[in-house]
């Protein structure tokens, strides 16, 4: 009798209560919902459907104990380069985002007009990870200085037009690398922007006559991104390492400063005296490459780490990995926890003790936190799991069997 | 020429003769029986001396690896670097995890060998090294890989004779069809080209194949039972009363290797509980990485080593299994797989991490245990590719306007 009474009052419960996925009390940091506690989140197919307090754990297929984790929104990472197959140095996208928190990685600029569809067929439909692109403004891609350095790759209306017809995975244009001392990369990438309504990104070179205050100032808009402002090529501090004026004006504007870490453009002695001046990044990126994986080991959760021990906030760096990048690609639904939203989520360990990092130029930063990615869900299915939160030990096999 | 001399002579005034120096280092090089702390020094692509004091003064870069492990560049007979379509590049996963040598394989056969050695072998720091797959088409699928008619032992062995400084084996994998044909062509390839074959089956299908037949009549001593802990492709473990197989060891004493070859599907933990309890150890530690495994089981070479260790298998035994005996294996040794002076500079420094780690199966299921290896540096070729904690560099705010340093 009791239990048919326990049986009927289960059956009346709210059928959200059986959840596919509970992650239990972890402190859950959503800097777009602005939470910063310890609640639970819940799981149905690839939706986040309730964040609470005690949310009850009875029915749900999977509980991952969180107490000891930051419980995060799937990481954003804005500059990487995954078109495995296509231009050189590029990698594979799932284990080198999944495994760092990233659910969304946007290539950025592999491909341009000429190949992005090929990168489209072979990487951004079969990647586990949300891959979504800048179009490189040069419709050859990122195919080396012949093809980067030449004028007649700039077509405007045919970027344009590419951005238009893949509007689902293509978020802006890039321009990179461009060495000949005129502004027709970045005006014709600026004004492909423009006619597609999408962001502009810019990889800048100065030259004479070429100035990077004018860049920021004049030719990019509000709202389009210079990345790589804490590399050596732009002169974003004076001599004495004070942050350059037009630096806050520009950002008063709202032209947004992404890292794009990679294998030139961090560098502590500049990044350092930037952020205790409070010049901090609208957005951490990676850069992620063949050469910037390896010694400066520019992925997601160690760029981020990097931050921490240059005197950012935990939250501050969760914030310009998720919230802010969001709304830098104008992808606002992405970069929360918000219920209804796709179930893209990070569990991440703030480990403490005593770790060193390499910048760009291998300058060592030693510092006292580690970030470490222990679970990456990424529409609703766990996909990476380094601590096994999410499975069984192994003595519930049963006996041995040749059928699984 | 002046220039020239002068840095020599700049080189001898300062006493420095070595390029990299690791210092205070645990040594495990069992092939040289070296297992205690020795310094480290290398020059140019090759290691110059191994000691148990070499001043400091005498390198031009040196890492503090005390109360580390230095050891030979791990060595894993089973990666796919091509062909196959879970295929990783190897530079941002072995070189990452200790490993300096990956044998691809089978992603390749003779027909794409070329494509696979211009695209990856040559173009990668890792040292890449193949089992050519006896299929024509390599790993491309059932079209390729059940295709009799293309597993060719003639032209099989003719590019693998003409490749012979990478192609170090062949590679028979996924055969469907009942019958012994793909494993026969394989081995008369073999024979021909006087290389082992790596061997991963089917059984317990409508095959007609079975591991005793396998091991005992078909393989060869010296070619390599890869999955040993599956279920499905060998089985070395009884599935009625859990006892090694009779077969089993006797195959092991007529020369026949085994290899763990670990995978998305091919490590079981009941299965190699059971195994090695009754001693049945892989001879080879090798990951089957690809883009599930690496990211579902984690199974890089150092994870490898970890769940050995965690049933029972001490450092020093996981380290010979990761670089002596895969390098005899593939007829390699003592060219690779040491750490003896005037080898290739390959080397990796382990750590042991203390702490409570998850260790999982390709059934989704944990086995819970104290101790982690992980990679802290890998030199490849004399050159330090992989530095997790900056030991071979000076603090940023040291190194005044610094560009990119040395």
């Amino acid at each position: 009798m009791k239990l048919l009474v326990f049986l009927f009052a289960a059956a009346a419960l709210p059928g959200a209560d059986i959840y596919d996925i509970l992650v239990k009390n972890g402190h859950v940091l959503d800097p777009a919902n602005k939470r910063n506690s310890r609640m639970d989140v819940a799981i149905v197919g690839n939706k986040i459907v309730r964040v609470g307090k005690e949310l009850p754990a009875s029915q749900a297929r999977t509980v991952i104990e969180a107490g000891e984790y930051y419980v995060t929104p799937g990481l954003i990472d804005i500059h990487t380069h995954f078109d495995a197959q296509g231009a050189s140095l590029n990698l594979n996208p799932d284990h080198n985002a999944l495994r760092s928190g990233v659910t969304t990685a946007v290539d950025a600029g592999s491909s341009g007009a000429d190949n992005f569809e090929a990168f489209r067929r072979r990487v951004i439909n079969r990647a586990h990870t949300r891959v979504l692109a800048f179009l490189n403004i040069v419709a050859a891609g990122m195919y080396g200085t012949k093809v980067e350095d030449d004028p007649k790759q700039l077509n405007v209306e045919r970027a344009a037009a590419m951005v238009k017809q893949h509007r689902d995975v293509i978020v802006g244009i890039k321009t990179a690398h461009y060495q000949p001392a005129d502004w027709i990369a970045v005006d014709s990438a600026v004004k492909a922007a423009e006619q597609s309504g999408s962001v502009c990104m810019v990889d800048f070179h100065p030259k004479p006559g070429r100035g990077y205050r004018e860049l920021i100032l004049e030719h990019m808009r509000p709202g389009d991104i210079h990345t790589h402002f804490y590399g050596r090529l732009t002169p974003q501090i004076d001599g004495d390492r004070k942050v350059q004026p037009y630096m806050w004006e520009a950002r008063k504007r709202g032209v947004l400063f992404d890292v794009g870490h990679g294998s030139g453009s961090l560098w502590f002695r500049i990044a350092v005296p930037a952020i205790q001046q409070g010049f901090l990044p609208d957005t951490i990126s990676t850069d992620i490459h063949k050469n910037s994986v390896m010694l400066p080991r520019a992925t997601m959760i160690l760029t981020m780490s990097k931050f921490l021990n240059m005197g950012l906030a935990l939250e501050q760096v969760i914030e310009r990995s998720t919230v802010n990048p969001a709304k830098a690609i104008r992808r606002p639904e992405l970069g929360t926890l918000s219920e209804g939203s796709v179930a893209d989520v990070a569990m991440i360990a703030l480990e403490k003790g005593k770790f060193a990092y390499l910048d760009s130029g291998f300058g060592k930063l030693t510092g006292d936190s580690r970030l470490r990615c222990a679970v990456t869900i990424r529409n609703g299915q766990v996909v990476w799991d380094e601590d096994g939160l999410s499975v069984g030990d192994w003595k519930e096999t049963g006996p041995y069997s040749n059928f699984k | 020429m002046k220039y020239a001399i002068g840095l020599v002579l700049a080189g001898l005034a300062f006493g420095q003769p070595y390029d990299v120096l690791l210092k205070g280092g645990h040594v495990l090089d069992v092939a040289n029986n070296v297992d205690g702390v020795r310094d480290v020094a290398v020059q140019g692509t090759k290691i110059a001396r191994v000691a148990a004091e070499i001043p400091a003064a005498q390198a031009k870069k040196i890492l503090d690896v005390r109360g580390q492990y230095v050891v030979p560049g791990l060595i894993d007979l089973h990666f796919h670097a091509y062909g196959y379509s879970g295929a990783l590049f190897p530079d941002d996963t072995a070189l990452l995890t200790g490993t300096t040598t990956v044998a691809d394989a089978g992603g390749a056969g003779y027909r794409t060998f070329e494509d696979f050695k211009k695209k990856i072998i040559d173009v990668s720091s890792t040292r890449v090294l193949a089992l050519l797959n006896i299929a024509g088409n390599g790993m491309t699928g059932a079209a390729s890989e059940d295709n009799v008619a293309d597993m060719l032992p003639d032209k099989t062995a003719e590019t693998i004779r003409q490749y012979r400084d990478v192609i170090v084996g062949i590679k028979v994998a996924h055969f469907s069809k009942p019958g012994w044909d793909a494993l026969k062509r394989a081995v008369d390839a073999g024979r021909l080209a006087d290389v082992p074959v790596m061997v991963d089956d089917k059984i317990f299908t409508n095959t007609g194949r079975t591991s005793r037949e396998k091991l005992l009549d078909v393989m060869r001593p010296g070619d390599l039972h890869t999955h040993m802990f599956n279920d499905r492709q060998v089985e070395i473990v009884s599935r009625f009363n859990g006892k090694v197989h009779e077969y089993a060891m006797q195959a092991r004493a007529r020369g026949v290797l085994f290899d763990l070859g670990h995978g998305g599907g091919s490590f079981l933990w009941p299965v190699a509980v059971s195994a090695t309890k009754q001693g049945f150890w892989p001879d080879t530690i090798s990951t089957d990485l690809h883009s599930t495994s690496i990211l579902m089981q984690q199974s890089d070479m150092p994870n490898c080593i970890s769940k050995m260790m965690l049933l029972g298998m001490d450092l020093k035994d996981a380290v010979a299994r990761s670089t002596v005996n895969p390098a005899k294996a593939i007829r390699r040794f003592p060219e690779l797989g040491t750490l003896g002076e005037g080898k290739s500079a390959d080397i990796a420094v382990l750590t042991i991490r203390d702490g409570v780690f998850a260790f999982k199966d390709s059934w989704d299921k944990k086995m819970l245990g104290s101790k982690k290896v992980e990679a802290v540096v890998t030199i490849r070729n004399g050159k330090l590719v992989f530095d997790a904690d900056g030991r071979g560099f000076p603090e940023w705010s040291t190194a005044g306007n610094y560009e990119v340093l040395p």
